[in-house]
């Protein structure tokens, strides 16, 4: 194991990481090997998808 | 042998701690350093130094490239190929892409028909939304990642460059769009012939061509003045939206009352099954008793109700056409009977 303050970038990561799962239950994910943060899942909400579908211009 | 002198001896116990004392500094400090010392690794970064392609990106670049799962590519020759020998073959068509928005790559894993009730003519195409935004909610039961990524359309006469109306609206769209930055895919009907249809070609690092069919690669940026020309790529993977397409017609018919359903009730799951005739699809509300559900089957004009109990499926004569009011007399029903 590597225990180690976390830098700068990391910090921000993990902070909103934390945001998003409290907020809108966003995973977390670890690091099977050694359990480290490696980031969150890149769920897209319907809203997003649906609202994307609907302004899709004509095309010419 | 001799023995030591007196004034030795204090000598040789002197040194003696001092190669003890260096022994135990020495292996204090082994202990203390790593044997496999390597800087660490930014969040989200494998060994090799590639990145995780599941994580969310700390930001988006613009695009360098586009992959086209093998089956999307298939997909979108096939039909093309289908739609000119269509009785509508002279109109334009297209899909909307559906994938996966990495740091500076689009993966395109789904393609969504512009719909039997796409309004188009031989100069423009507009898609019909309402199978689309079902289809998706169908397709994004598997991965929740998967986003809008870009629009592929197709043009009559040899313009393989999207025209000065589709970048009016284009560049409006992609501000909802990850990134702010969309795929444009252009299909044409020109290439030259002899190209064969047993296996595509790329003549340039955007230009997919199988037949005399070609797609034209783009990407346009939220603030671009222009497209861009975008590398294309393919990888073996599914259409994760193709079971879909022969039931394209069954599922715009029903859309907004599925998508109502969808809404209003909790672990709905949309599949395809073997119906009597062809394909159907098949919608599954499950109810708060452990393996009971109520099940909706829809196969062109027929749709029909079942309950799914312990494995069995037992036929509820409900004689409804909209599904949505169906479900709620068959919940209604079960309910009553509680």
């Amino acid at each position: 194991m590597d225990f180690r303050p976390l830098n700068d970038t990391e910090r921000r990561q993990l902070i909103t990481a934390l945001r998003g799962n409290a907020d809108s239950d966003r995973a977390i994910l670890m690091d099977r090997r050694d359990t480290s943060f490696v980031g969150t899942a890149d769920d897209v909400t319907d809203e997003e998808v649906i609202s994307a579908i609907k302004s899709v211009p004509c095309h010419y | 042998m001799r023995r030591p002198s007196r004034q030795e001896e204090p000598s040789r116990t002197v040194w003696r701690s001092v190669v003890r004392t260096a022994g135990r500094w020495f292996d204090e400090l082994r202990r203390a350093w790593p044997r496999d010392r390597k800087p660490p690794r930014p969040a989200g970064e494998r060994g090799d130094g590639q990145r995780h392609s599941f994580l969310a990106p700390a930001a988006y670049h613009p695009l360098k490239r586009v992959t086209l799962t093998d089956e999307v590519g298939r997909t979108l020759f096939e039909e093309y190929a289908a739609h000119l020998k269509g009785d509508r073959g002279d109109e334009e068509t297209g899909w909307l892409l559906l994938g996966l928005r990495q740091e500076d790559e689009a993966l395109a894993l789904a393609t969504l028909p512009a719909g039997t009730r796409r309004e188009a003519g031989v100069a423009h195409v507009r898609f019909s939304s309402s199978g689309q935004i079902t289809g998706s909610r169908i397709v994004r039961q598997l991965d929740r990642r998967l986003t809008p990524l870009g629009v592929v359309h197709t043009h009559p006469g040899s313009l393989r460059h999207p025209s000065d109306g589709d970048y009016r609206g284009d560049s409006q769209w992609v501000a909802n769009l990850r990134g702010q930055e969309g795929v444009f895919g252009i299909g044409t009907a020109d290439a030259k012939r002899g190209n064969g249809t047993v296996f595509g070609v790329q003549p340039k690092p955007h230009v997919q061509c199988l037949g005399d069919l070609c797609l034209s690669w783009y990407s346009l940026r939220k603030g671009d003045t222009n497209y861009r020309p975008l590398s294309y790529g393919l990888t073996l993977g599914p259409d994760l939206a193709r079971p879909l397409h022969p039931l394209w017609a069954t599922l715009e018919a029903h859309a907004e009352q599925l998508d109502r359903v969808f809404r209003q009730q909790s672990q709905v799951t949309f599949a395809v099954a073997a119906g009597e005739r062809g394909p159907a699809l098949t919608v599954t509300i499950p109810l708060a008793e452990p393996g009971r559900a109520v099940r909706v089957q829809l196969e062109d004009d027929d749709v029909r109700y079942f309950l799914a109990r312990d494995g069995d499926l037992l036929e509820a004569g409900v004689g409804e056409g909209r599904v949505d009011r169906g479900v709620y007399l068959l919940l209604a029903e079960l309910a009553a009977r509680c």
